[in-house]
């Protein structure tokens, strides 16, 4: 089995259609020059990496940008449309008033498995006191969140908001609290490294391509960025595969990972097992 | 005059022949024009237009021989993140297997029928699939 960690679903045909909207995700997000595609298109390129499911992420801009690149609802109707494929995930604008409320409706009556925030989009310090009613929230439900963190490519993004180390306030007070730091925090990968081998409850995912082949990202990753026995020593239960699409395509980066020597115990837990114990599930190693 | 006609097929692997002769030979056929040229060129700069013959063994030698010619493992300078797009551009290999196939193709068109050998098979390629492809099909004449 493989889990893309991953997605965002801003261009899928089920949740398109007003021209007004598309326009602001594209702006916000920061992509360009894509039309809205179908749920056969998105499994064509699922079922050709071998894929099985992934996590859909939106982005709560409330207050920030004045709307959201994909709504907790939209989720909701894809997942309810393609329920074997899909992981719903939640956001909330953390200077929302209504911010619990909307985390009451998304993990309680959306059903949504965990939450997505963007500090480097979304302009708040991860330990900042304004948070911490929403991570107890995410507690009480037993949801994972994902954090985007390190470089940020959307417009109006700013970086140290979401540098690794602002995070590690967050591992101390929450250590029951199973957060990712997504992109593997690049280029702060090492940054990344500490904290994950200090707090079991930090995880991250191979979500980056920025300047080389896949091949050579992974390969960069797995062997300069880390030492190239680090996954299978210390990282093997932390570290989940995630794409990042639309902007990197996920069967490329799934070969490049593939060309990367590990563990087949490590590999497995990266392509889902990890994935599973972070939505979660007790059994996930079993 | 002119009569424009498109396909749009989603491909399922990175790199596919498919095939769209009988498509195109009856776009011809039902054309108002009986007498010209027909032009089909794919809106695309990972695909390819192909004319040949329509053999299994032949496709895979071509396929085969742009794979050499052009491997994935290359230092392309198309690898890198584009602002213009917001996202990575790791598909050289299909802009330049692209560039050999070329991106389109002309027949003669007379009294309704394209006018073009026993062999001629014409194919839209994929390389850098999985995606959904349009070509466009344009009968010039009268």
């Amino acid at each position: 089995m493989i889990i893309d960690m991953h997605i965002h679903p801003i261009y899928y045909e089920s949740i398109c259609g007003d021209p007004n909207e598309e326009a602001f995700r594209s702006k916000a997000f920061g992509v360009y020059k894509q039309a809205p595609y179908g749920y056969e298109e998105m499994f064509a390129e699922m079922d050709y990496a071998g894929v099985d499911k992934a996590a859909l992420l939106p982005l709560d801009l409330t207050t920030t940008e004045g709307g959201a690149v994909v709504t907790n609802e939209q989720i909701a109707k894809i997942i309810s449309e393609q329920p074997d494929r899909f992981i719903g995930f939640a956001s909330v604008d953390p200077r929302r008033k209504d911010a619990l409320e909307v985390l009451d409706r998304a993990f309680g009556t959306l059903q949504l498995k965990g939450l997505k925030l963007n500090p480097a989009k979304q302009h708040f310090f991860p330990d900042d006191p304004i948070m911490k009613p929403i991570y107890e929230k995410c507690l009480e439900y037993h949801k994972p969140i994902i954090f985007h963190a390190g470089l940020s490519w959307e417009p109006n993004a700013v970086t140290e908001y979401a540098h690794p180390l602002k995070f590690e306030r967050v591992a101390i007070e929450y250590p029951n609290l199973r957060f990712c730091l997504a992109h593997f925090g690049w280029p702060f990968v090492r940054e990344t490294v500490m904290l994950m081998i200090k707090y079991p409850n930090v995880y991250a995912d191979t979500s980056l391509l920025y300047l080389d082949s896949p091949e050579a990202s992974m390969k960069r990753l797995f062997t300069i960025d880390m030492g190239p026995l680090w996954a299978d020593r210390a990282l093997a239960k932390q570290i989940m595969f995630a794409s990042n699409g639309p902007r990197f395509r996920q069967f490329k980066l799934l070969r490049g990972l593939k060309q990367v020597e590990m563990r087949d115990d490590t590999r497995q837990n990266i392509y889902y097992r990890n994935a599973l114990a972070f939505l979660g599930e007790e059994d996930a190693y079993d | 005059m002119t009569d424009l006609h498109t396909l749009s097929w989603m491909s399922r692997k990175p790199e596919e022949f498919h095939m769209i002769t009988d498509e195109v030979h009856h776009i011809v056929s039902e054309s108002p024009i009986k007498n010209g040229i027909v032009l089909v060129m794919t809106a695309h700069t990972t695909t390819g237009i192909m004319v040949n013959e329509g053999l299994p063994c032949v496709e895979t030698d071509i396929m085969d021989t742009l794979t050499r010619m052009v491997p994935e493992d290359n230092n392309y300078m198309h690898a890198h993140f584009l602002p213009s797009y917001g996202a990575t551009g790791n598909n050289s290999v299909g802009h330049i297997r692209s560039m050999i196939c070329g991106n389109h193709c002309i027949f003669p068109v007379k009294d309704g029928k394209i006018i073009c050998g026993g062999a001629q098979d014409i194919y839209l390629v994929e390389f850098d699939g999985p995606q959904t492809r349009k070509v466009y099909i344009q009968v010039m004449g009268e």
